[in-house]
């Protein structure tokens, strides 16, 4: 069999994941694949194992089986290359409370790329924080400091976004404005996992739910 | 990388472990305690008292032949942290779990035992210009944060490598403490060069006791470690169909 | 945008721990202080004689130091475990050790570099003669970097932990004793009219080693305590 890894295999693949926890399997055999311009919403009870799916996927979790492939590529073999790819935003934000909104960004952005502050001026006021880039993040509040943190959507140029509970403390503008950034991200090509219950508003959205009986 | 080490993955199954040392385990027993006896014996009995230091040199049989063998744990718990992490074989981990506490009870067993007969011949039980003493009571904190690290996380599978790692960086440091605690103390005696004359102090009487007793440490050692082992192989695979079988034919 | 280079991660990491550590200031100061009444405690607790304190001083100034390296080292890397910072540490595509290297570096500036410019005032209070001054503040110098990245292991190895103050002294004292005593022989050899150089030069190795070493082993810790 011949496969070109760059065209005939999807830019994200998942092969017979499973996933134990100190006894009690999470999930089992689970496989999936996400191609550019998909969005995967994973949904799944609590403790189904949706964030530990995110951080196996995002190789921040080393305690599973089965084979994960970037454009076909195992993820062991290219995983530097896959995280210059990847925007995680756990349900830790990376959000530093003694910093501002710019020192925060300034720096997450810039571990991996040539970000200026204008850029990251001009991203926070399309997230509505303008008026608070100077302030300490300890004095914002928990959904503008989930703005924060999603600003790093429009500042990063990363194809896969792992969002893990992107809306859970954002306002009805903060969800129809990530629903906008995921459509413009997906309608750009990029692929997105997203772990919410939120009922998404994008059209051609790919759902994975865990916890279901096989 | 799976054709390569296919064989360490054999050797490192939990049951092939069990199964090859349960065949191993009788002739272990017997062996060490042939050997022990022998040792104890020979030193209790047969050795000459040293004309300076009497009796309490029979101490030293044991005792030298103990502070060897604590020495080994390190390495071995260093070259069981390399298998877990390299090649996340379960069975190196439940080795170097177990061979922690036991190095503990070692270096303690040779520290009282060396204060014991410092007791006589130095007259002074604790001698802070004895390298050896010194870096062994280093060790066996080291061992302790080892044991420590474990007890604190509660993942096993994280804390099974991060002692691991803790070991690795622990077997170099042993070194590094040992030599700069050498250094630190010059005065101290060096070891003694074994003797082939016939009744001298270090004489053939006295270090073909300590080598008997050195192997039945050994043989000791590598006894309590498996018997742990395999203690641990059935709690971590109580669910696995083979040690149900074992538990049942056993009742 | 255009991808950025090691070098560039390196001083953003190093920027922005320096701007936490001047804007918490207080979490800083506090091991400093603890060390700075660590050591006057000495000549209450043994003698306050000068011919006394004299022969302990080296050694109660690096005891002092290790203590208070074990209290600030502690908060490490624990906001950044908190707050998800860590993640995005662990996610970029720049080389974790050098990441690492970078906060091992500014944790220095902020909390090792004070102890070493205080330490000729604490040797005076001390009556060490003026002859151990230069050995001194030169084995510190090669020796609290040493503590700190050999400690950061520790650190690292424990990171997931709620309260892992008293693990991270059992862990990472041991482990630093090698420095504490070529830093006190050092110390006493130039007392002695010897010359320390010796013993500098094996402290200046174990800089070198740790160097190269210890922020490996750190980024190893760091992906380990974090993959749970």
């Amino acid at each position: 069999m011949i496969e070109n890894p760059q065209h005939s295999s999807p830019l994200f693949e998942v092969r017979e994941l499973s996933c134990e926890r100190e006894g009690h399997v999470l999930f089992r055999k689970l496989g999936f694949s996400l191609d550019r311009g998909e969005i995967l919403q994973v949904r799944g009870s609590n403790g189904a194992g949706k964030t530990s799916l995110l951080r196996i996927v995002c190789g921040l979790d080393g305690s599973h089986q089965g084979e994960l492939r970037w454009q076909g590529v195992p993820l062991a073999s290219c995983i530097d290359d896959f995280h210059s790819e990847l925007l995680y935003i756990g349900h830790r934000l990376g959000v530093n409370q003694a910093l501002t909104p710019l020192e925060n960004l300034r720096w997450s952005c810039r571990l991996h790329d040539r970000v200026g502050d204008g850029e990251i001026r001009d991203a926070l006021a399309e997230l509505g924080l303008a008026s608070h880039e100077n302030l300490p993040c300890r004095s914002l509040s928990a959904g503008q400091q989930q703005r924060v943190s999603l600003a790093r959507l429009l500042l990063r140029d990363a194809p896969l976004w792992a969002l893990d509970e992107p809306f859970a403390s954002l306002d009805a503008a903060g969800i129809a404005l990530l629903e906008k950034l995921l459509l413009r991200h997906s309608r750009s090509g990029g692929a997105a996992m997203v772990t919410t219950h939120h009922v998404l508003g994008i059209p051609c959205l790919r759902v994975l739910t865990l916890g279901l009986p096989q | 990388m799976a054709g390569r080490w296919q064989w360490l993955h054999r050797l490192g199954s939990p049951r092939w472990f069990y199964a090859t040392t349960t065949r191993w385990l009788p002739w272990l027993a017997g062996a060490m305690a042939l050997l022990l006896a022998v040792g104890t014996v020979w030193a209790l009995l047969y050795l000459p008292p040293d004309y300076q230091q009497g009796d309490t040199s029979r101490i030293l049989v044991v005792h030298v032949a103990v502070a060897g063998a604590s020495l080994s744990f390190f390495p071995l718990m260093a070259v069981a942290g390399t298998v877990t992490l390299v090649w996340r074989i379960k069975l190196a981990d439940m080795v170097a779990k177990n061979a922690a506490p036991l190095g503990a009870w070692f270096s303690f067993l040779t520290l009282a035992t060396g204060s014991i007969w410092g007791s006589v011949s130095w007259g002074t039980w604790w001698e802070w210009t004895d390298s050896r003493l010194v870096s062994m009571l280093f060790q066996f904190f080291l061992l302790l944060g080892v044991i420590s690290l474990r007890a604190a996380l509660d993942n096993s599978a994280t804390a099974a490598r991060a002692c691991a790692l803790l070991s690795i960086v622990g077997c170099i440091n042993v070194v590094v403490i040992k030599y700069s605690v050498q250094w630190w103390n010059t005065l101290h005696q060096p070891p003694s060069p074994i003797s082939m004359q016939v009744g001298s102090p270090n004489g053939p009487e006295f270090w073909v006791a300590t080598a008997i007793m050195a192997v039945a440490v050994y043989l000791f050692l590598a006894l309590s470690l498996i018997l742990a082992t395999r203690n641990e192989i059935l709690e971590r695979e109580s669910k696995a169909q083979w040690v149900r079988e074992l538990a049942l034919g056993a009742t | 945008m255009s991808r950025v280079s090691a070098a560039a991660a390196f001083c953003a990491t190093l920027k922005r721990d320096l701007l936490i550590s001047i804007k918490r200031r207080n979490e800083v100061l506090n091991p400093f202080m603890f060390f700075l009444i660590v050591v006057s405690l000495f000549p209450l607790g043994i003698s306050p004689e000068g011919a006394m304190l004299r022969q302990i001083a080296a050694g109660v100034i690096w005891i002092a130091v290790l203590l208070a390296s074990m209290l600030s080292m502690d908060s490490l890397y624990r906001s950044d475990y908190e707050d998800g910072s860590l993640e995005q540490l662990l996610l970029s595509s720049q080389p974790l050790y050098l990441l690492v290297f970078a906060k091992n570096i500014a944790h220095w500036l902020v909390s090792g570099l004070p102890v070493i410019v205080v330490s000729p005032l604490l040797a005076y209070m001390l009556s060490l003669p003026a002859a151990g001054y230069p050995a001194l503040v030169l084995s510190l110098l090669l020796g609290v970097p040493v503590v700190g990245m050999v400690g950061s292991i520790a650190v690292a190895l424990t990171v997931g932990l709620g309260s892992r103050g008293l693990i991270l002294a059992v862990i990472a004292v041991p482990m630093s004793v090698p420095v504490l005593i070529f830093g006190t022989l050092a110390v006493q050899n130039s007392l002695a009219g010897a010359s320390p150089v010796g013993y500098l030069a094996l402290l200046g190795a174990m800089l070198a080693a740790a160097a190269s070493l210890a922020p490996v082993a750190t980024a190893a810790a760091l992906r380990i305590a974090l993959h749970g």
